[in-house]
């Protein structure tokens, strides 16, 4: 049967549906390995040793990137904002701005993008070098659930380090801000305090806070479930790590736009 | 026993389409097949390691795909696979990968007493030495040994079937005789079962009871040693021609440089 339509419309179509093929397998697989991680984490299988492994490498393992990558936003963001509102505006709504913008968005979205470079293309990289030289087949054949060992550890120590570190960065954040500021435009610490106090909503803390949780599940998750899909040797681990470099920082991004309109009304 | 039913798998292209095969109880037997033919896609469905498209395992009466979980996690307990590259844990020290061939909960209740003595008796029955390696990282091992770590991990559990993925390729002459002569008398000590990939065909011949070969998707041959020599279908012909031909010239090259 030869359809009635012009070739490009055709190929069109394809792609289409290859795109909407590809992205239901992914969701998918994405749905059954979290349920698969949650039974493992209700049947008590996970090794609390190997929670702690993770813990460390993500979270203490980070710091002094988050540090580094935290105080250059609220640097950043303090310079600008006095130079953009230098004159137009009471001195310390600086103060607000920095504080603002560190805890709603800079803290959260850096620190997630900077875990996906610092742990979610070492999880792909890990897992899919397991795959490759069989010893996820290994794990089966021993009666073992892989889930269980490798998966269900990082996700826990994601979900657990993300908002921790997103903490450490808004404190480091603010504060660079602040001593920014008062190198920068000359503002004094209480100036830019009262301008963060006049502002302020605990709820801007909880929503920040909300999100890293919410990295810091999608991060592992996403690159456990890359790992687990390689194939094809070195050169396989090398493309599905890329690939899953891509998908979390879409992700990422993806998800902090879904914020505002669910929980900043 | 394990009995094969009309195994199919295809990944882009189909590459088991219809494979019917019973390796009996005690038996040692060896599967041939140029590389590529689904060898290892064949003994991974042996215990759900690839799900086939259609057919079934059965093991000792269990049914692989249609027992459910615990029948999969009882057939997993039965056998041990040697994985073609090793496959060690290669986070783990040779103490903890071999120990991990004991059941979970063997290796909870065991004392670490309990549990080095068991790994030491593994290794001891493929010939590595149990003081040097105990403590040793897979890296820091030469192939052979490596090899010889993921049997010993396959054989600490007393499993009842042995599948091994090409135990041999890839090690010199003295460890190929030397893991030949392990994987026979494993067979006859521990009284296993043995299903044997491999493409050292002479090697095959010699020591299994019952020989099969594999070609574009299906059986091509199965049968006793002498009928496969004798065997007068001219891909089976050309394969041990071949396999004869290559013996020939290691043990010239062996001989000679
Ligand atoms: N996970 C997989 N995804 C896609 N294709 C695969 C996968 N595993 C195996 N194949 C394909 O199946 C075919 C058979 O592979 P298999 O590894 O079973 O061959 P083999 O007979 O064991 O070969 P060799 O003797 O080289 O080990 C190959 O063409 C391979 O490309
Ligand atoms: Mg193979």
């Amino acid at each position: 049967m030869t359809l009635p339509l012009p070739a490009p419309i055709v190929r069109w179509l394809a792609a289409v549906g290859r795109v909407a093929r590809i992205t239901a397998e992914h969701a998918g697989e994405l749905g059954l390995l979290s349920w698969r991680i949650m039974v493992a984490i209700a049947q008590l299988k996970v090794s609390r040793h190997d929670i702690s492994t993770q813990l460390y490498i993500m979270g203490v393992q980070s710091l002094p990137i988050v540090f580094v990558t935290a105080s250059l936003a609220g640097i950043v963001t303090s310079q600008q904002g006095g130079y953009q509102l230098i004159s137009s505006s009471p001195q310390y709504i600086l103060g607000t701005l920095v504080v603002q913008s560190v805890i709603l968005e800079l803290a959260p979205l850096l620190t997630a993008i900077v875990l996906v470079g610092r742990i979610g293309a070492r999880i792909t990289a890990e897992l899919g070098t397991m795959v490759v030289s069989e010893q996820i087949d290994a794990f089966e054949s021993l009666g073992r659930d892989p889930v269980a060992i490798l998966a269900a550890p990082r996700l826990i120590a994601g979900v657990i380090t993300m908002p921790l570190l997103v903490g450490f960065a808004d404190v480091i954040g603010i504060v660079a801000g602040m001593i920014a500021a008062n190198i920068d435009v000359g503002m004094g610490t209480e100036t830019f305090i009262y301008g963060a106090r006049l502002f302020w909503h605990s709820w801007d803390l909880v929503y920040g806070l909300s999100k890293s949780v919410v990295f810091g599940f999608a991060i592992p998750l996403i690159a456990v479930h890359m790992g687990l899909r390689t194939r094809g040797g070195a050169e396989g681990v090398g493309l599905t790590t890329t690939q899953a470099v891509m998908f979390m920082i879409l992700t990422i991004l993806i998800l902090d736009a879904m914020f505002p309109p669910l929980l900043l009304q | 026993m394990i009995t094969y039913r009309d195994i199919h798998k295809s990944f882009d292209l189909p590459v088991l389409s219809g494979v019917d095969m019973m390796v009996e109880t005690g038996e040692m037997f060896a599967l041939f097949g140029p590389s590529g033919t689904g060898k290892s896609v064949l003994l991974k469905t042996t215990i759900g390691l690839m799900i086939p498209d259609r057919g079934d395992v059965e093991i000792d009466g269990l049914s692989v795909y249609e027992g459910g979980p615990s029948a999969l996690l009882e057939v997993r307990r039965k056998v041990g696979y040697v994985f073609q590259h090793s496959a060690l844990f290669d986070s783990l020290t040779v103490l903890d990968n071999v120990a991990m061939g004991l059941p979970e909960e063997v290796l909870q209740r065991l004392s670490t007493i309990e549990k080095v003595r068991r790994v030491w008796e593994a290794l001891d029955i493929v010939n590595l030495e149990p003081k040097e390696v105990l403590a040793k990282i897979p890296s820091e091992l030469s192939g052979g040994m490596k090899k010889r770590v993921g049997i010993a991990r396959a054989i600490v559990g007393r499993p009842e079937i042995l599948l091994w993925d090409e135990p041999t390729t890839g090690l010199d002459p003295v460890n190929t005789a030397a893991v030949e002569r392990l994987i026979k008398r494993l067979s006859k000590e521990l009284e296993v079962t043995s299903l044997l990939v491999t493409h050292d065909v002479e090697g095959g011949l010699d020591i299994c009871d019952r020989v099969a070969m594999l070609d574009g998707g299906t059986l091509r041959f199965c049968g006793t040693p002498v009928e496969f020599r004798a065997c007068p279908d001219p891909v089976v012909q050309a394969f041990v021609d071949r396999a004869a031909a290559e013996a020939a010239l290691d043990m010239v090259t062996d001989t000679y440089v």
